[in-house]
């Protein structure tokens, strides 16, 4: 295990590849960034010390290649590897390749991640650890008509999901049984495209829960803290889209007892490194869901509300130190809250956007951090996940985040594809939500009128865009000469 | 109504109601987007076009592709009868699986993609006669 870290490859993109760079920075560590051919010119390549071509614009020939990534590790000289979230971050057959190459994996041991990985033995160790569990079980039979057994075994409604993958990726609801056919195959070619592991998984749908998890963290040294929770129980077809911390649903009381069963879990399981165990709460009852077994996307709501910063510490422990804080220095303060901005389109069904950013001005604010991976002039492509950005807003008290979040979000202009802003908008500035008692549910029920599109545009808006027409004609994108396929 | 006037690259203040406000502008006068306090609008807001919005409803007859994409899987033929909202296709583009549904009840008349093709966006994928 371990070593000093000396040059990091960061396996992965985006604004998680430009978080993992600039922590490189901060340490002394050299970063290498690797690219696909479609993210030659990516933000995160640029701000890399060094920069390896890795394969094709599919993320399967080339962010999902280990071969491939393992043979960027060897030319650029790397001692560790950094999977980031998604892509190759809760593949055990990676760690451990990375462990053959004798180059450091930042992240728990690849037994660790198999295990946890497994949705069976993650169950039995959450089991084993006095924690409680949701009904449900990967049937041994993965055809068609096994699925279907193993879903009437667990009770309607359910849910499919990807036994290899998160996101909700592969994931489908089924309430009566006539729909369990068309379900379990769709939720088998989303598994195969996503994960490339087409198993799946059936579980009772517990509806109207919050979704609430735990950071946890564990060294080499038998130390293991909880960094509190995040509430994500703002999702639009089980993809999280607003994350907070504290959350507005847990008690003191049962903050206590969930922090208790998410540290004996860890324990329970030989955690290492930084991990995430996911929880349903609903009302004074907690069940657990799966442990993220790599850093979390909405990480920074952890790091704001605790001022940690839980990529340093990360890289410490991979290199087998100790962890940076014992649990008594670990304190919730304030409140922190985060919106993910999507290349979307709400009006058009949530349908993924590609295409050049025209314009794009982050805001800056006190108490507002943005993690971005894209730039202005820059291309979206088809080819990897919509997410642009992630803003993070800070204050004393909730209400007053959520204003930030807010003026943020109203002053974070994004042109030339459409994104979710304006439906981020809607959920924040709703009753229910400032109320703090918006279950997982919330916007599949309510949430079609937040995707609504914009109505007429106001007389002196328009004014500015016809002078942008006289004054300006050339400037902020002519006629965009964009081509997806050699952008 | 208030003045106009230009701060940066795209960015114009404008005085509405006593208040100062910022608006961002970018792309060609027929296909402009703006952005103003988390809203954004597209099209053409040229004085002799007023109100005409660029997105165009798609033909009745003909089905395009909303976004560069893969086809993952066709269900219907040249000659197979379709009811509206049926799907007929299956795209993915960005891990995500996007379903084509048939626009209103017909005949696919043409099928012009096949498995495994990239589609660019707005490529026309299949024909219905109505």
């Amino acid at each position: 295990m371990g070593g000093v870290i000396r040059r990091l490859l960061i396996a992965n993109r985006g604004e998680i590849a430009l978080r993992i760079i600039r922590a490189c920075r901060e340490l002394g560590i050299e970063s290498v960034a690797v690219h696909s051919d479609a993210d030659a010119h990516a933000p995160h390549v640029a701000a890399a010390d060094h920069a390896v071509a890795i394969g094709a614009a599919p993320a399967a020939e080339s962010y999902l290649s280990i071969p491939r990534l393992l043979d960027a590790a060897r030319r650029s000289g790397a001692d560790a590897v950094h999977p980031g979230y998604g892509f190759l971050s809760e593949n055990p057959a990676f760690a451990r390749a990375c462990g053959e190459a004798g180059v450091t994996f930042v992240g728990p041991p690849p037994d660790v991640m198999a295990r946890l990985g497994s949705k069976i033995e993650a169950r039995q160790v959450a089991g084993q650890a006095g924690a409680p569990i949701v009904p449900g079980e990967t049937p041994a039979d993965q055809t068609d008509a096994g699925v279907q057994t193993a879903i009437e075994r667990v009770g309607l409604p359910a849910l499919i999901k990807a036994s290899a993958g998160g996101g909700g990726r592969g994931m489908r609801v089924v309430r009566a049984g006539g729909e369990i056919a068309a379900a379990v195959q769709a939720a088998r070619r989303e598994a195969s495209a996503a994960f490339g592991d087409g198993t799946l998984y059936v579980e009772r749908l517990i509806e109207g829960a919050h979704h609430v998890e735990i950071q946890i963290f564990a060294d080499d040294h038998g130390s293991v803290v909880h960094l509190f929770e995040r509430d994500c129980s703002v999702q639009r077809r089980h993809q999280k889209v607003i994350e907070e911390s504290p959350s507005p649903v847990l008690t003191p009381a049962l903050r206590e007892r969930m922090t208790g069963a998410a540290v004996a879990i860890a324990r329970a399981a030989g955690y290492r490194n930084a991990g995430t165990v996911e929880f349903l709460v609903k009302g004074d009852a907690f069940y657990f869901l799966e442990v993220n077994a790599r850093l979390q996307v909405e990480h920074p709501v952890t790091e704001l509300v605790t001022s940690l910063d839980l990529v340093r510490a990360q890289l410490l422990a991979a290199a087998g130190e100790r962890l940076p804080w014992r649990q008594p220095d670990v304190q919730q303060r304030g409140h922190a809250i985060e919106a993910r901005v999507y290349a979307e389109d709400p009006a058009q069904g949530f349908l993924p956007q590609a295409g050049p950013l025209l314009l794009y001005r982050e805001p800056r604010l006190p108490g507002v951090r943005i993690d971005s991976g894209v730039v202005e002039g820059g291309t979206v492509s088809i080819h990897y996940d919509p997410l642009l950005a992630k803003v993070i807003a800070a204050a004393e008290t909730r209400d007053l985040a959520i204003a930030r979040l807010a003026s943020a979000l109203r002053g974070f202009p994004i042109l030339g594809i459409r994104t979710n802003i304006p439906y981020l908008l809607r959920i924040v500035e709703h009753p229910h939500f400032r109320g703090g008692s918006i279950d997982t549910g919330f916007l599949d029920r309510e949430g079609a009128a937040f995707a609504e599109a914009e109505t007429a545009i106001p007389p002196h808006v328009r004014e500015a865009a016809l002078a942008h027409s006289i004054s300006n004609p050339q400037s902020a994108g002519g006629t965009p000469k964009w081509d997806p396929w050699n952008a | 109504m208030g003045s106009v006037e230009r701060v940066g690259d795209g960015v114009y203040r404008v005085e509405a109601n006593g208040k100062m406000e910022l608006v961002y502008v970018a792309g060609p006068p027929n296909d402009r987007w703006v952005f103003w306090n988390g809203h954004v609008f597209r099209g053409d807001f040229g004085p002799s076009t007023a109100g005409r919005h660029v997105p165009t409803e798609p033909s009745k007859q003909s089905l395009t592709a909303p976004m560069p994409a893969t086809v993952v899987a066709i269900h219907v033929r040249p000659g197979d009868r379709v009811t509206r909202g049926q799907v007929v296709m299956l795209l993915e583009a960005m891990k995500m699986e996007l379903p084509v549904r048939a626009p209103g009840d017909g005949v696919v008349s043409a099928v012009h993609c096949a498995k495994g093709d990239l589609v660019q966006a707005d490529a026309v994928l299949l024909e219905l006669d109505a």
